[in-house]
Protein backbone atom coordinates (compact mmCIF):
# COMPACT_ATOMS: atom_id res chain seq x y z
CA UNK A 1 0.00 0.00 0.00
CA UNK A 2 1.20 3.50 -0.83
CA UNK A 3 1.12 5.63 2.30
CA UNK A 4 -0.72 8.96 2.36
CA UNK A 5 2.30 10.94 3.49
CA UNK A 6 4.26 9.52 0.54
CA UNK A 7 1.79 10.51 -2.18
CA UNK A 8 1.06 13.85 -0.48
CA UNK A 9 4.76 14.78 -0.70
CA UNK A 10 5.12 13.46 -4.25
CA UNK A 11 2.11 15.50 -5.43
CA UNK A 12 3.60 18.68 -3.94
CA UNK A 13 7.00 17.95 -5.53
CA UNK A 14 5.30 17.30 -8.88
CA UNK A 15 3.53 20.69 -8.74
CA UNK A 16 6.77 22.42 -7.78
CA UNK A 17 8.76 20.84 -10.59
CA UNK A 18 5.91 21.34 -13.06
CA UNK A 19 5.78 25.05 -12.32
CA UNK A 20 9.49 25.84 -12.01
CA UNK A 21 11.31 23.45 -14.38
CA UNK A 22 10.64 22.62 -18.03
CA UNK A 23 11.16 19.06 -19.23
CA UNK A 24 14.16 18.04 -21.35
CA UNK A 25 12.18 17.72 -24.59
CA UNK A 26 10.89 21.30 -24.25
CA UNK A 27 14.38 22.58 -23.46
CA UNK A 28 15.73 20.75 -26.51
CA UNK A 29 13.19 22.33 -28.87
CA UNK A 30 14.09 25.77 -27.48
CA UNK A 31 17.77 25.13 -28.21
CA UNK A 32 17.09 23.76 -31.70
CA UNK A 33 14.79 26.67 -32.52
CA UNK A 34 17.32 29.26 -31.32
CA UNK A 35 19.86 27.73 -33.74
CA UNK A 36 17.39 27.64 -36.60
CA UNK A 37 15.71 31.06 -36.19
CA UNK A 38 16.96 33.76 -38.60
CA UNK A 39 14.85 36.70 -37.36
CA UNK A 40 16.96 38.60 -34.82
CA UNK A 41 13.99 39.63 -32.63
CA UNK A 42 12.44 36.14 -32.67
CA UNK A 43 15.79 34.51 -31.84
CA UNK A 44 16.31 36.95 -28.96
CA UNK A 45 12.79 36.27 -27.73
CA UNK A 46 13.50 32.55 -27.54
CA UNK A 47 16.91 33.09 -25.93
CA UNK A 48 15.53 35.41 -23.25
CA UNK A 49 12.62 33.09 -22.54
CA UNK A 50 14.94 30.11 -22.10
CA UNK A 51 17.34 32.17 -19.98
CA UNK A 52 14.47 33.21 -17.70
CA UNK A 53 13.18 29.62 -17.47
CA UNK A 54 16.61 28.46 -16.36
CA UNK A 55 16.74 31.18 -13.70
CA UNK A 56 13.45 29.87 -12.26
CA UNK A 57 15.14 26.66 -11.18
CA UNK A 58 17.65 28.62 -9.16
CA UNK A 59 15.15 31.19 -7.85
CA UNK A 60 12.54 28.51 -7.17
CA UNK A 61 9.80 30.59 -8.80
CA UNK A 62 7.31 29.78 -11.59
CA UNK A 63 8.76 29.68 -15.11
CA UNK A 64 5.75 31.82 -16.08
CA UNK A 65 3.51 33.63 -13.58
CA UNK A 66 0.38 32.45 -15.36
CA UNK A 67 0.33 29.01 -13.78
CA UNK A 68 -3.21 28.73 -15.14
CA UNK A 69 -5.56 25.87 -14.43
CA UNK A 70 -4.10 23.26 -12.06
CA UNK A 71 -4.64 19.94 -13.81
CA UNK A 72 -3.74 16.44 -12.66
CA UNK A 73 -3.42 13.26 -14.69
CA UNK A 74 -3.20 10.00 -12.78
CA UNK A 75 -2.02 6.90 -14.61
CA UNK A 76 -3.06 4.24 -12.17
CA UNK A 77 -2.18 0.58 -11.95
CA UNK A 78 -5.31 -1.57 -11.82
CA UNK A 79 -4.09 -3.06 -8.53
CA UNK A 80 -2.78 0.19 -7.05
CA UNK A 81 -3.62 0.46 -3.39
CA UNK A 82 -3.58 3.92 -1.82
CA UNK A 83 -3.98 4.67 1.86
CA UNK A 84 -7.20 6.70 2.01
CA UNK A 85 -8.17 5.64 -1.52
CA UNK A 86 -8.65 7.92 -4.48
CA UNK A 87 -10.65 10.46 -2.50
CA UNK A 88 -7.60 10.71 -0.26
CA UNK A 89 -5.45 11.26 -3.35
CA UNK A 90 -7.65 14.10 -4.57
CA UNK A 91 -7.74 15.69 -1.11
CA UNK A 92 -3.93 15.53 -1.00
CA UNK A 93 -3.81 17.19 -4.43
CA UNK A 94 -6.04 20.02 -3.20
CA UNK A 95 -3.90 20.45 -0.08
CA UNK A 96 -0.76 20.57 -2.22
CA UNK A 97 -2.21 23.14 -4.63
CA UNK A 98 -3.20 25.29 -1.65
CA UNK A 99 0.29 25.01 -0.18
CA UNK A 100 2.02 25.70 -3.54
CA UNK A 101 -0.16 28.79 -4.01
CA UNK A 102 0.67 30.07 -0.52
CA UNK A 103 4.38 29.73 -1.33
CA UNK A 104 4.06 31.55 -4.68
CA UNK A 105 4.84 28.43 -6.71
CA UNK A 106 1.40 28.82 -8.25
CA UNK A 107 -0.45 32.08 -8.80
CA UNK A 108 -3.92 32.40 -7.24
CA UNK A 109 -5.56 32.42 -10.64
CA UNK A 110 -8.75 30.37 -10.20
CA UNK A 111 -11.89 32.48 -9.65
CA UNK A 112 -15.67 32.09 -9.67
CA UNK A 113 -16.64 32.33 -13.37
CA UNK A 114 -19.49 34.82 -12.82
CA UNK A 115 -18.68 36.82 -9.72
CA UNK A 116 -14.90 36.70 -10.02
CA UNK A 117 -14.72 35.63 -6.37
CA UNK A 118 -11.14 34.81 -5.48
CA UNK A 119 -10.68 31.95 -3.00
CA UNK A 120 -6.98 32.89 -3.01
CA UNK A 121 -5.79 29.28 -3.11
CA UNK A 122 -6.83 27.96 -6.55
CA UNK A 123 -9.39 25.62 -4.99
CA UNK A 124 -13.01 25.78 -6.12
CA UNK A 125 -15.87 23.83 -7.67
CA UNK A 126 -14.40 21.25 -10.10
CA UNK A 127 -10.91 22.75 -9.71
CA UNK A 128 -8.28 21.27 -9.65
CA UNK A 129 -9.23 18.96 -12.49
CA UNK A 130 -8.49 15.21 -12.28
CA UNK A 131 -8.21 12.70 -15.12
CA UNK A 132 -7.52 8.99 -14.65
CA UNK A 133 -6.18 6.30 -16.93
CA UNK A 134 -6.03 2.68 -15.81
CA UNK A 135 -3.19 0.37 -16.76
CA UNK A 136 -1.95 -3.04 -15.54
CA UNK A 137 0.18 -3.03 -12.38
CA UNK A 138 0.21 -1.56 -8.90
CA UNK A 139 2.06 1.74 -9.37
CA UNK A 140 0.74 5.27 -9.88
CA UNK A 141 2.13 7.98 -12.13
CA UNK A 142 1.20 11.52 -11.16
CA UNK A 143 1.38 14.31 -13.73
CA UNK A 144 0.78 17.97 -12.97
CA UNK A 145 0.10 20.40 -15.79
CA UNK A 146 -0.01 24.18 -15.35
CA UNK A 147 -2.27 25.10 -18.27
CA UNK A 148 -1.70 28.78 -18.98
CA UNK A 149 -4.54 31.17 -19.76
CA UNK A 150 -3.04 32.43 -23.01
CA UNK A 151 -2.78 29.00 -24.53
CA UNK A 152 -6.23 27.95 -23.35
CA UNK A 153 -8.26 31.12 -24.00
CA UNK A 154 -7.23 32.88 -27.14
CA UNK A 155 -8.48 30.52 -29.78
CA UNK A 156 -6.00 27.90 -28.67
CA UNK A 157 -8.87 25.62 -27.81
CA UNK A 158 -11.56 25.15 -30.44
CA UNK A 159 -13.70 22.45 -31.91
CA UNK A 160 -15.79 21.88 -34.99
CA UNK A 161 -17.91 19.07 -36.36
CA UNK A 162 -16.60 18.28 -39.82
CA UNK A 163 -18.61 16.29 -42.36
CA UNK A 164 -17.09 12.96 -43.37
CA UNK A 165 -17.43 14.29 -46.94
CA UNK A 166 -14.92 17.06 -46.12
CA UNK A 167 -12.41 14.46 -44.89
CA UNK A 168 -8.75 15.09 -44.24
CA UNK A 169 -8.79 18.31 -46.27
CA UNK A 170 -11.46 19.83 -44.03
CA UNK A 171 -9.60 18.68 -40.95
CA UNK A 172 -6.28 20.17 -42.10
CA UNK A 173 -7.93 23.48 -43.01
CA UNK A 174 -9.63 23.73 -39.63
CA UNK A 175 -6.39 23.02 -37.73
CA UNK A 176 -4.39 25.52 -39.81
CA UNK A 177 -6.98 28.29 -39.53
CA UNK A 178 -7.34 27.75 -35.77
CA UNK A 179 -3.61 28.01 -35.22
CA UNK A 180 -3.27 31.20 -37.26
CA UNK A 181 -6.18 32.85 -35.41
CA UNK A 182 -4.85 31.84 -32.02
CA UNK A 183 -1.33 33.12 -32.56
CA UNK A 184 -2.31 36.63 -33.68
CA UNK A 185 -0.21 39.18 -31.79
CA UNK A 186 1.30 36.35 -29.75
CA UNK A 187 -1.95 35.47 -27.97
CA UNK A 188 -1.13 31.81 -27.22
CA UNK A 189 2.58 32.59 -26.71
CA UNK A 190 3.90 30.88 -29.87
CA UNK A 191 5.84 28.83 -30.83
CA UNK A 192 3.27 26.59 -29.12
CA UNK A 193 2.75 22.88 -28.91
CA UNK A 194 -0.36 22.19 -30.94
CA UNK A 195 -2.51 19.27 -29.84
CA UNK A 196 -5.30 17.91 -32.03
CA UNK A 197 -8.07 15.46 -31.22
CA UNK A 198 -10.00 13.82 -34.04
CA UNK A 199 -13.16 11.77 -33.49
CA UNK A 200 -15.22 10.67 -30.51
CA UNK A 201 -17.85 12.99 -29.08
CA UNK A 202 -16.87 16.66 -28.92
CA UNK A 203 -15.60 16.32 -25.35
CA UNK A 204 -13.51 13.24 -26.25
CA UNK A 205 -11.90 15.15 -29.12
CA UNK A 206 -11.28 18.15 -26.83
CA UNK A 207 -9.71 15.98 -24.14
CA UNK A 208 -7.51 14.18 -26.67
CA UNK A 209 -6.38 17.55 -28.04
CA UNK A 210 -5.48 18.83 -24.59
CA UNK A 211 -3.66 15.64 -23.67
CA UNK A 212 -1.82 15.64 -27.03
CA UNK A 213 -0.69 19.24 -26.36
CA UNK A 214 0.22 18.83 -22.71
CA UNK A 215 1.25 15.21 -22.22
CA UNK A 216 3.07 14.11 -25.37
CA UNK A 217 6.80 14.81 -25.45
CA UNK A 218 7.91 17.32 -28.07
CA UNK A 219 9.42 15.34 -30.93
CA UNK A 220 7.29 12.26 -30.33
CA UNK A 221 5.51 10.73 -33.32
CA UNK A 222 2.11 9.12 -33.48
CA UNK A 223 2.80 5.40 -34.12
CA UNK A 224 0.19 5.19 -36.89
CA UNK A 225 2.00 6.37 -40.07
CA UNK A 226 -1.21 7.81 -41.51
CA UNK A 227 -1.65 10.06 -38.47
CA UNK A 228 2.03 10.95 -38.29
CA UNK A 229 1.98 11.98 -41.94
CA UNK A 230 -0.67 14.59 -41.11
CA UNK A 231 1.32 15.71 -38.04
CA UNK A 232 4.42 16.22 -40.19
CA UNK A 233 2.55 17.95 -42.99
CA UNK A 234 0.84 20.47 -40.68
CA UNK A 235 4.06 21.02 -38.70
CA UNK A 236 5.91 21.95 -41.87
CA UNK A 237 3.13 24.16 -43.20
CA UNK A 238 2.69 26.09 -39.94
CA UNK A 239 6.44 26.64 -39.73
CA UNK A 240 6.37 28.32 -43.13
CA UNK A 241 3.77 30.91 -42.14
CA UNK A 242 6.17 33.41 -40.52
CA UNK A 243 4.32 33.71 -37.18
CA UNK A 244 7.49 33.60 -35.06
CA UNK A 245 8.14 34.09 -31.35
CA UNK A 246 5.18 35.85 -29.68
CA UNK A 247 3.61 36.34 -33.11
CA UNK A 248 6.04 39.08 -34.04
CA UNK A 249 7.37 37.36 -37.17
CA UNK A 250 9.99 34.64 -37.55
CA UNK A 251 10.79 31.18 -38.86
CA UNK A 252 9.75 29.01 -35.92
CA UNK A 253 5.99 29.20 -35.50
CA UNK A 254 5.12 25.91 -33.82
CA UNK A 255 7.18 23.58 -31.59
CA UNK A 256 5.20 20.42 -32.31
CA UNK A 257 1.98 19.12 -33.82
CA UNK A 258 0.61 16.14 -31.89
CA UNK A 259 -2.52 14.39 -33.11
CA UNK A 260 -4.58 11.75 -31.31
CA UNK A 261 -7.79 10.14 -32.54
CA UNK A 262 -10.79 8.08 -31.49
CA UNK A 263 -13.25 6.01 -33.48
CA UNK A 264 -16.40 7.94 -34.11
CA UNK A 265 -19.90 8.25 -35.52
CA UNK A 266 -19.21 9.58 -38.99
CA UNK A 267 -22.31 11.76 -39.00
CA UNK A 268 -19.89 14.47 -37.91
CA UNK A 269 -16.19 14.20 -37.18
CA UNK A 270 -15.38 16.20 -34.07
CA UNK A 271 -12.04 17.93 -34.51
CA UNK A 272 -10.58 19.84 -31.59
CA UNK A 273 -7.39 21.79 -31.11
CA UNK A 274 -5.58 22.76 -27.94
CA UNK A 275 -2.33 24.64 -27.75
CA UNK A 276 0.18 24.57 -24.96
CA UNK A 277 2.38 27.57 -24.14
CA UNK A 278 5.97 27.73 -25.43
CA UNK A 279 6.82 27.66 -21.72
CA UNK A 280 5.12 24.26 -21.59
CA UNK A 281 4.90 23.14 -17.99
CA UNK A 282 4.32 19.59 -16.85
CA UNK A 283 5.99 17.14 -14.50
CA UNK A 284 5.52 13.45 -13.79
CA UNK A 285 6.52 11.33 -10.82
CA UNK A 286 5.92 7.64 -10.36
CA UNK A 287 5.25 5.98 -7.02
CA UNK A 288 5.79 2.26 -6.91
CA UNK A 289 3.78 0.05 -4.59
CA UNK A 290 6.97 -0.34 -2.54
CA UNK A 291 6.90 3.41 -1.90
CA UNK A 292 9.91 3.96 -4.15
CA UNK A 293 9.69 7.21 -6.13
CA UNK A 294 10.90 7.70 -9.69
CA UNK A 295 11.11 10.99 -11.58
CA UNK A 296 9.84 10.59 -15.15
CA UNK A 297 10.73 12.90 -18.04
CA UNK A 298 7.51 12.16 -19.91
CA UNK A 299 4.02 11.22 -18.72
CA UNK A 300 3.95 8.37 -21.31
CA UNK A 301 0.21 9.01 -21.31
CA UNK A 302 -0.46 7.53 -24.73
CA UNK A 303 1.80 4.51 -24.34
CA UNK A 304 -0.32 1.64 -25.58
CA UNK A 305 -2.82 4.41 -26.44
CA UNK B 1 13.87 50.71 -35.58
CA UNK B 2 14.92 52.87 -32.63
CA UNK B 3 15.31 52.23 -28.92
CA UNK B 4 13.65 54.61 -26.44
CA UNK B 5 14.17 54.92 -22.69
CA UNK B 6 10.93 56.33 -21.30
CA UNK B 7 10.42 57.96 -17.93
CA UNK B 8 6.90 57.88 -16.50
CA UNK B 9 4.98 60.18 -16.01
CA UNK B 10 5.07 60.77 -19.76
CA UNK B 11 4.27 63.83 -21.84
CA UNK B 12 2.95 63.82 -25.41
CA UNK B 13 6.33 64.86 -26.75
CA UNK B 14 7.98 61.81 -25.12
CA UNK B 15 5.97 59.41 -27.29
CA UNK B 16 4.88 61.29 -30.41
CA UNK B 17 7.92 60.32 -32.49
CA UNK B 18 7.87 56.66 -31.52
CA UNK B 19 6.78 54.30 -34.28
CA UNK B 20 5.50 50.74 -34.45
CA UNK B 21 8.43 48.32 -34.41
CA UNK B 22 10.51 50.53 -32.10
CA UNK B 23 11.75 49.19 -28.77
CA UNK B 24 11.12 50.78 -25.38
CA UNK B 25 12.41 50.46 -21.81
CA UNK B 26 10.30 52.00 -19.04
CA UNK B 27 11.25 53.72 -15.79
CA UNK B 28 9.23 55.53 -13.13
CA UNK B 29 5.86 55.07 -11.43
CA UNK B 30 3.22 52.84 -13.10
CA UNK B 31 0.13 50.90 -12.01
CA UNK B 32 -1.46 47.56 -12.89
CA UNK B 33 -4.97 46.67 -13.97
CA UNK B 34 -6.82 43.55 -15.12
CA UNK B 35 -10.46 42.61 -15.85
CA UNK B 36 -11.92 43.00 -12.38
CA UNK B 37 -10.48 46.46 -11.79
CA UNK B 38 -11.65 47.70 -15.22
CA UNK B 39 -15.13 46.39 -14.44
CA UNK B 40 -15.09 47.82 -10.93
CA UNK B 41 -14.27 51.28 -12.28
CA UNK B 42 -16.00 51.55 -15.65
CA UNK B 43 -19.05 49.29 -15.22
CA UNK B 44 -19.74 49.57 -11.52
CA UNK B 45 -19.20 53.31 -11.22
CA UNK B 46 -16.30 53.40 -8.77
CA UNK B 47 -13.35 55.76 -8.88
CA UNK B 48 -9.74 54.69 -9.12
CA UNK B 49 -8.52 55.28 -5.54
CA UNK B 50 -5.45 57.29 -6.64
CA UNK B 51 -4.56 59.92 -9.22
CA UNK B 52 -2.89 58.86 -12.48
CA UNK B 53 -1.51 62.36 -13.03
CA UNK B 54 2.02 61.38 -12.05
CA UNK B 55 1.50 57.73 -12.92
CA UNK B 56 0.12 57.77 -16.47
CA UNK B 57 1.56 54.40 -17.54
CA UNK B 58 -0.50 51.24 -17.14
CA UNK B 59 0.56 47.62 -17.19
CA UNK B 60 -1.96 44.87 -17.92
CA UNK B 61 -0.52 42.26 -15.56
CA UNK B 62 -1.44 39.95 -12.72
CA UNK B 63 1.82 39.56 -10.83
CA UNK B 64 2.62 36.89 -8.27
CA UNK B 65 3.22 38.79 -5.04
CA UNK B 66 3.63 37.21 -1.62
CA UNK B 67 4.12 38.72 1.80
CA UNK B 68 7.52 37.93 3.31
CA UNK B 69 8.45 39.28 6.76
CA UNK B 70 5.61 41.79 6.52
CA UNK B 71 6.81 43.12 3.14
CA UNK B 72 5.48 42.55 -0.37
CA UNK B 73 7.77 40.42 -2.49
CA UNK B 74 7.35 40.22 -6.26
CA UNK B 75 7.80 36.57 -7.23
CA UNK B 76 6.94 36.74 -10.92
CA UNK B 77 5.72 39.16 -13.57
CA UNK B 78 4.57 38.72 -17.18
CA UNK B 79 2.20 41.13 -18.95
CA UNK B 80 -1.20 39.59 -19.72
CA UNK B 81 -3.22 39.84 -22.96
CA UNK B 82 -4.50 43.39 -23.48
CA UNK B 83 -7.05 42.44 -26.13
CA UNK B 84 -9.31 41.16 -23.31
CA UNK B 85 -9.79 44.73 -22.09
CA UNK B 86 -10.72 46.20 -25.48
CA UNK B 87 -14.22 46.96 -24.18
CA UNK B 88 -12.68 49.38 -21.67
CA UNK B 89 -9.65 50.47 -23.73
CA UNK B 90 -10.95 53.79 -25.00
CA UNK B 91 -12.28 54.79 -21.56
CA UNK B 92 -9.04 53.88 -19.82
CA UNK B 93 -6.93 55.93 -22.24
CA UNK B 94 -9.27 58.92 -22.00
CA UNK B 95 -10.26 58.96 -18.34
CA UNK B 96 -6.90 57.98 -16.89
CA UNK B 97 -4.98 60.17 -19.38
CA UNK B 98 -2.72 57.25 -20.22
CA UNK B 99 0.36 57.74 -22.39
CA UNK B 100 1.58 54.16 -22.28
CA UNK B 101 -0.01 50.74 -21.93
CA UNK B 102 2.11 47.60 -21.56
CA UNK B 103 0.44 44.30 -22.33
CA UNK B 104 0.73 41.06 -24.21
CA UNK B 105 -0.95 40.89 -27.64
CA UNK B 106 -2.41 44.21 -28.77
CA UNK B 107 -5.61 46.25 -28.62
CA UNK B 108 -8.39 46.79 -31.16
CA UNK B 109 -9.28 49.56 -33.57
CA UNK B 110 -11.39 51.53 -31.09
CA UNK B 111 -8.54 51.78 -28.58
CA UNK B 112 -6.01 52.52 -31.33
CA UNK B 113 -8.26 55.40 -32.46
CA UNK B 114 -8.37 56.70 -28.88
CA UNK B 115 -4.58 56.40 -28.70
CA UNK B 116 -4.30 58.52 -31.83
CA UNK B 117 -6.73 61.10 -30.49
CA UNK B 118 -5.34 61.40 -26.97
CA UNK B 119 -1.71 60.42 -27.72
CA UNK B 120 -0.82 57.09 -26.18
CA UNK B 121 1.15 53.99 -27.24
CA UNK B 122 0.79 50.26 -26.57
CA UNK B 123 3.85 48.04 -26.18
CA UNK B 124 4.09 44.25 -26.13
CA UNK B 125 6.68 41.72 -24.87
CA UNK B 126 8.57 39.58 -27.40
CA UNK B 127 9.62 37.00 -24.85
CA UNK B 128 8.30 35.32 -21.72
CA UNK B 129 11.15 36.30 -19.44
CA UNK B 130 9.83 37.26 -15.98
CA UNK B 131 13.19 36.60 -14.30
CA UNK B 132 14.93 39.14 -16.53
CA UNK B 133 12.35 41.73 -15.47
CA UNK B 134 11.56 41.32 -11.78
CA UNK B 135 14.72 42.98 -10.50
CA UNK B 136 13.78 46.18 -12.36
CA UNK B 137 10.44 46.40 -10.51
CA UNK B 138 9.81 47.73 -7.00
CA UNK B 139 6.38 47.38 -5.43
CA UNK B 140 5.30 50.67 -3.88
CA UNK B 141 1.73 50.07 -2.75
CA UNK B 142 -1.46 48.16 -3.45
CA UNK B 143 -5.09 49.30 -3.66
CA UNK B 144 -8.30 47.24 -3.60
CA UNK B 145 -6.39 44.15 -2.47
CA UNK B 146 -9.18 42.90 -0.19
CA UNK B 147 -11.91 43.66 -2.73
CA UNK B 148 -10.28 42.20 -5.84
CA UNK B 149 -7.66 39.71 -4.67
CA UNK B 150 -3.94 39.54 -5.25
CA UNK B 151 -3.69 39.42 -9.04
CA UNK B 152 -6.63 41.70 -9.88
CA UNK B 153 -5.73 44.44 -7.37
CA UNK B 154 -4.21 47.78 -8.44
CA UNK B 155 -0.48 47.50 -7.72
CA UNK B 156 1.60 50.63 -7.80
CA UNK B 157 5.10 49.85 -9.01
CA UNK B 158 8.25 51.79 -9.68
CA UNK B 159 10.28 50.64 -12.67
CA UNK B 160 13.94 50.93 -13.51
CA UNK B 161 14.37 50.30 -17.26
CA UNK B 162 11.82 47.50 -17.57
CA UNK B 163 11.97 46.11 -21.10
CA UNK B 164 12.51 45.75 -23.94
CA UNK B 165 8.99 45.83 -25.35
CA UNK B 166 8.05 46.34 -28.98
CA UNK B 167 5.72 49.21 -29.89
CA UNK B 168 2.68 47.60 -31.49
CA UNK B 169 0.36 50.65 -31.51
CA UNK B 170 1.87 54.10 -31.97
CA UNK B 171 0.32 57.51 -31.30
CA UNK B 172 -0.65 57.71 -34.97
CA UNK B 173 -2.94 54.71 -34.45
CA UNK B 174 -0.85 52.26 -36.54
CA UNK B 175 -0.79 48.60 -35.50
CA UNK B 176 2.33 46.46 -36.00
CA UNK B 177 0.33 43.23 -36.17
CA UNK B 178 -1.87 44.38 -39.08
CA UNK B 179 1.10 44.15 -41.46
CA UNK B 180 2.16 40.79 -40.01
CA UNK B 181 -1.38 39.44 -40.44
CA UNK B 182 -1.28 40.30 -44.13
CA UNK B 183 2.02 38.47 -44.55
CA UNK B 184 0.71 35.38 -42.78
CA UNK B 185 -2.45 35.40 -44.94
CA UNK B 186 -0.23 35.49 -48.04
CA UNK B 187 1.91 32.62 -46.74
CA UNK B 188 -1.27 30.66 -45.98
CA UNK B 189 -2.03 30.41 -49.72
CA UNK B 190 1.20 28.43 -50.23
CA UNK B 191 0.54 26.32 -47.12
CA UNK B 192 -2.93 25.40 -48.41
CA UNK B 193 -1.43 24.45 -51.77
CA UNK B 194 1.15 22.16 -50.18
CA UNK B 195 -1.49 20.44 -48.07
CA UNK B 196 -3.86 20.04 -51.02
CA UNK B 197 -6.51 22.38 -49.59
CA UNK B 198 -8.31 24.17 -52.45
CA UNK B 199 -8.35 27.96 -51.95
CA UNK B 200 -12.12 27.98 -52.43
CA UNK B 201 -12.76 25.04 -50.08
CA UNK B 202 -16.02 25.34 -48.17
CA UNK B 203 -17.08 23.16 -45.29
CA UNK B 204 -20.26 21.15 -45.69
CA UNK B 205 -22.70 22.99 -43.46
CA UNK B 206 -23.85 20.68 -40.68
CA UNK B 207 -25.73 23.32 -38.68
Amino acid sequence: MIQREVYRKVIFDTIKRGSTVISKDVKRIFEESIKKETSVAAKEGLQKTLQSIEMSVEKNNPACPDTGWPIFYFKVGNNCNLEGGFMGLEEAARESVREATRLGLLRATMKHPLTGHDPGDNIGVNIPDFTYKFVPGEDIEITFVAKGGGSECFGGTRHRMIAFADGTIGIKKFITDCYIASTRAGAVCPPSILGVGIGGTANVAANLAKEAACLRAVGSKHPDPMIHKIEAEIYESLNNLGIGTMGSGGDVSVFAVNIEYAYTHIAGIAVATSTNCMVARRATNKIKNSGEIELLESPNWFEGR
Amino acid sequence: MSIYYLNSPLKNEDIENINIGDSVYISGPVFTCRSRLHKYIFDEGNKLPFSTKNRNSLIHVGPIVIKENGKWKLVSFMPTSSIRFEKWGEKSVKEWNLKLIVGKTTMGKKTADAMKKFKCIHVSPQSVSPNLWIDTITIEDVYLFNELGTIEAAWQMKLDKLGPFVVDIDSKGNNLFDALDKKIEENKIEAYKKMGIPQDFEYTKLY
